[in-house]
């Protein structure tokens, strides 16, 4: 018996994640309510006078960027420690498929979800950091998109082998922070640029080098993916 | 049986034994006080070899990672393993004997620069990947996490550099295009005596590293085949 194509199987990977996603709302709930807490702990941090004197294009990308990492760790790692309940891993480890489609197929469940949240955590951090996000609203998604799917790609690896040695958040951030470290400065620079009014022409180079990354690491994963996995 | 007379050991171990005092001879003897640092400058002949090396151990843990993912042979596993822990130890001399330097001719310990950040990104990476190990449940599984990862971070580096260098730029370029030779014919020849002996004293680190980490697979099989053994008997 033979599988379905490579697409066909990530497609069914991620259709389940999402559907259990969208029946329990369980990551995206935490996610949410903990970005909510940083982004107000930031607002304490830096209150609205530090905003407007230090500009919002300086100050808000970077609180973005490290909300959204964090949150992200909880995503990454629920989306494996469910598999791992029932080991439905082992599973998902046996159908016919190819490693690298079920590594996309997470991925890509992994990428809904955070841009998903993002949905609801640039509105939030226009509202309390006092920018106006709908005359940077196109670019600004376009920025967001490169940068969180390279981070998708490395958070949905590393959690798989965070969760292969039965340890959760903790491995996840060690290795995925460093890792991901030109991601994240990159998107900083490209955010700082877009709120700055500047256009995208400007970061060229950040937004050339983040593809670059994404097609990367998207290789580099469905490569590796099945060393992972194997038992 | 390998017996402690390896020879290419015996060697390596003479020639760091000799050359290691000649080399710190010359650092702090022989080569010339720099015009505007004084004698802080000469911590450069041990902290850019020691850069060197940890990213060519870096690479070592690349190749034996990818060597065992391809073979499944222990050799690379044990080479990636060496590898990884001696490029952490080196990693952890530039960062120590980097500020030291940093602080009188900077006026500061730290800054975000391309190298200290890399150099300090490759640590924890580093570090991660012997985490991974500790964590595992089994050795090989272990192996597998850390070929993974080990591969992951090895490619990372040349693309946290360039990031951080976009993003940041201080560090002295000494050796560089367009650059004419700074150095006085004294210090070249300190330096490259002293890059020698510590890829002498690398060689000889991973070598012993090696040799200890094939006693432990021994040790482990040995262990497994008694416990095989007890198993039939009883």
């Amino acid at each position: 018996m033979s599988g379905p194509g490579a697409l066909r199987a990530a497609w069914i990977v991620a259709a389940k994640d999402l559907r259990l996603e969208w029946r329990t709302f369980d990551a995206l709930s935490a996610m949410l309510l903990f970005s909510l807490i940083v982004l107000v702990v930031f607002n304490f941090a830096f209150d609205l006078t530090t905003v407007r004197e230090v500009g919002a294009a300086h100050l808000v990308p970077g609180v973005i960027w490290t909300t959204f990492a964090f949150a992200g760790i909880i995503g990454f790692a629920r989306s494996f420690q469910i598999e791992k309940l029932r080991d439905s891993l082992t599973a998902l480890v046996l159908a016919p498929v190819d490693r690298g489609a079920l590594f996309a197929g997470k991925a890509f469940a992994n990428l809904v979800m955070l841009v998903a949240l993002q949905a609801v955590l640039l509105p939030l951090s226009a509202v309390f950091f006092d920018y106006d996000l709908v005359a940077v609203l196109l670019p600004l998604a376009l920025v967001v998109l490169l940068h969180t799917v390279g981070i998708a790609e490395l958070g949905t690896l590393f959690a798989a082998v965070a969760v292969r040695v039965g340890r959760g958040e903790a491995l996840l951030a060690t290795l995925l922070f460093p890792v991901s470290s030109p991601l994240l400065i990159s998107a900083v620079k490209c955010t700082t640029a877009v709120l700055d009014g500047k256009g995208l022409g400007t970061v060229r180079h950040w937004m050339l080098v983040s593809a670059g990354f994404d097609v990367l690491y998207f290789l580099l994963a469905v490569l590796t993916f099945e060393f992972v996995l194997e038992d | 049986m390998r017996r402690l007379k390896d020879p290419m050991l015996l060697v390596l171990f003479a020639s760091v034994a000799v050359l290691m005092p000649a080399a710190n001879y010359m650092v702090f003897l022989y080569a010339p006080d720099e015009k505007v640092m004084g004698a802080a400058q000469r911590i450069f002949y041990f902290h850019v070899p020691c850069a060197v090396v940890a990213f060519l151990s870096t690479f070592v843990m690349l190749a034996g990672s990818i060597g065992y993912l391809w073979t499944r042979r222990r050799v690379f596993d044990n080479l990636s393993r060496s590898g990884t822990e001696l490029a952490l130890l080196f990693c952890s001399l530039v960062l120590v004997t980097g500020p030291i330097w940093a602080k009188p001719a900077w006026g500061v310990w730290w800054t975000w620069e391309a190298r200290l950040t890399t150099t300090l990104l490759l640590g924890l990476l580093l570090a991660g990947c012997l985490m991974v190990r500790r964590y595992a449940e089994s050795p090989e599984q272990g192996a597998r996490l850390a070929a993974v990862l080990g591969i992951v971070a090895a490619l990372d580096v040349p693309i946290i550099y360039k990031a951080v260098d976009w993003w940041r730029g201080q560090h002295p370029v000494v050796f560089g295009p367009g650059k004419k030779d700074p150095l006085a014919p004294e210090m070249r020849q300190t330096f490259l005596f002293s890059l020698l002996v510590f890829a002498l004293l690398y060689g000889l680190l991973l070598a012993l590293r090696m040799r200890v980490a094939d006693h432990e697979d021994r040790v482990r099989d040995l262990g497994e085949s008694m416990a095989g053994r007890g198993g039939a008997a009883a």
